[in-house]
């Protein structure tokens, strides 16, 4: 939702690119690993929220990741809606159980899903304990990395924009 | 909102189809995923009633693969069309990128058409998005109707922002892929312009020191007065794009406007009925929902009204006790 104060400039540039850069993401997945030897579950997807998916730890069954990213992203941001509807922000967790299979959610910072997927090798409370630490250390990560001076090379390369419309060119004529 | 992941050396787009109920948004995107090459799409995902009216969204990854270095990828949406469903609406438009807005050329559909586009523009509003910085382009759909509109009648109406507009038949394939191809150019455009951590990347105005979990500068926004057609001034991509591309009609002219509804016999027919047959006040209903929305901003002045109609019901009723009790 719109806040009714204008927004800075720097919660502008927040507000319209996600960018990971790769010091920040082997950060996040060594806690991922760290997180699924502790607790026992099996994956470990971090989403955004528009559904894109950020990284991944762990064994997935479906190799179809975009569309498990995407529908994540719905069901989360369903609940965010219903939440609103009952007077909270947000719900910061999510669980749904499978015969075999669960899934456990849970928001980092403002803009993220850590997504958790588990059997019966372990249990519900063991990845709830160990996802509320890992949430609060990726949140950690998180406002490491915004506060970090970036580096000056990193970044799209120059020819992306001509490379893209050679790329759309051959796709779609 | 674009995602840009430098250690899987990807960007991430989210395109969203958006328009009026049965205007053919799920068409679409059911003929890019059966035109498009195999390694380039995945599953075409539906959250759809059992009448196959889109409930949540319709999805589909389209991978463009390696572009300067980067795996480019869109994933592409539909919405659902029918008014109630704003709240589902306004969730899959979250972190939109681009939009297609897939319009109705049936002359009775004008109605739903403007009403649909309002309702972007208010979905879009409340996050914090102003249409006329979005790269979207508008497609003229269902050609092939005997008595569609012509195109500069519904190009008045609908093109408020001179946006790039496509003719399309959805059913056959045509114009479907046009459409697709600019406002792709126009969103991978904006993200080559706004790299907030290159420099050279951050012309005409310097991006200031970029976050590097969440960083972007934005193309400065066109005042609203500054040009009657706004998007039209704005660079992405429709240099590139003529603003019109129109195909040949085909021979089939005469084809039932239902046809544009193929995943299930009778289906058309049944959500056509619904919807020609939607109550008048069904646009204000949406319009409603939009404002309800929208109404934390405006709850000082609601407050203000609303206190002084209370003191004046009361001092009438109090008026009114005296007068009618003398011996008060």
């Amino acid at each position: 939702m719109v806040d009714s104060k204008p927004m800075s400039r720097n919660q502008k540039l927040r507000h319209d690119r996600l960018t990971f850069y790769k010091e920040d993401i082997d950060r996040i997945d060594k806690l991922l690993a760290e997180f699924l030897r502790l607790s026992g579950a099996k994956c470990a997807l971090l989403i955004d929220k528009e559904g894109h998916l950020v990284t991944k730890r762990g064994e997935l069954r479906t190799v179809d990741i975009d569309t498990i990213s995407a529908l994540v992203a719905g069901s989360f941001a369903a609940t965010k809606e219903m939440a609103r509807l009952l007077g909270e922000e947000e719900f910061t967790a999510m669980f749904h159980q499978g015969e075999r299979d669960n899934i456990q959610l849970s928001l980092v910072g403002d803009r993220t899903l850590l997504t958790i997927l588990f059997d019966d090798r372990t249990t519900v409370g063991m990845v709830r304990l160990y996802a509320g630490e890992t949430a609060k250390k990726l949140a950690d990560i998180y406002a490491d990395a915004i506060n970090r001076e970036p580096a000056d090379d990193a970044g799209l390369g120059d020819d992306y924009g001509a490379d893209a419309k050679n790329t759309l060119d051959k796709l779609f004529d | 909102m674009v995602q840009i992941n430098f250690a899987l050396k990807e960007v991430n787009c989210k395109v969203v189809f958006y328009g009026p109920g049965m205007s053919g948004k799920t068409t679409n995107l059911e003929i890019v995923h059966q035109k498009a090459p195999e390694e380039n799409k995945g599953e075409l995902t539906s959250i759809s009633t059992d009448g196959d009216r889109t409930l949540f969204f319709d999805f589909m990854p389209l991978d463009l693969g390696n572009v300067a270095g980067m795996r480019t990828k869109f994933q592409l949406y539909t919405v659902p069309g029918q008014v109630y469903y704003n709240s589902t609406r306004k969730l899959v438009l979250q972190g939109v990128d681009g939009v297609i807005f897939v319009a109705d050329s049936d002359p009775d559909k004008m109605d739903e058409n403007v009403e649909s586009y309002s309702n972007l523009i208010e979905n879009l509003a409340e996050y914090g998005k102003d249409i006329r910085e979005l790269p979207h382009v508008i497609q003229y759909n269902k050609r092939d109707l005997p008595n569609a509109l012509s195109v500069a009648e519904i190009d008045k109406i609908m093109n408020k922002f001179g946006v790039p507009t496509f003719e399309a038949v959805a059913y056959t394939g045509e114009g479907v892929f046009p459409t697709l191809k600019t406002l792709a150019a126009m969103v991978l455009e904006s993200i080559e312009k706004i790299d907030g951590r290159n420099p050279r990347k951050a012309a005409p105005e310097k991006a200031p020191a970029a976050a590097p979990v969440a960083a972007a500068p934005a193309p400065a926004p066109a005042p609203a007065s500054a040009s009657p057609r706004p998007v039209a001034a704005k660079p992405a991509g429709q240099g590139r794009a003529p603003a019109k591309q129109r195909g040949a009609r085909p021979a089939a002219a005469g084809q039932a406007k239902g046809g544009q509804r193929r995943r299930k016999a009778g289906a058309p027919q049944a959500g056509a009925g619904r919807a020609g047959q939607r109550p008048a006040n069904a646009g204000r209903r949406a319009t409603g929902r939009g404002r309800q929305a929208a109404a934390p901003k405006k709850s000082g002045v609601g407050l203000a009204v609303g206190l002084t109609v209370t003191l004046l019901i009361a001092a009438a009723g109090v008026a009114y006790f005296v007068l009618g009790n003398p011996g008060f």
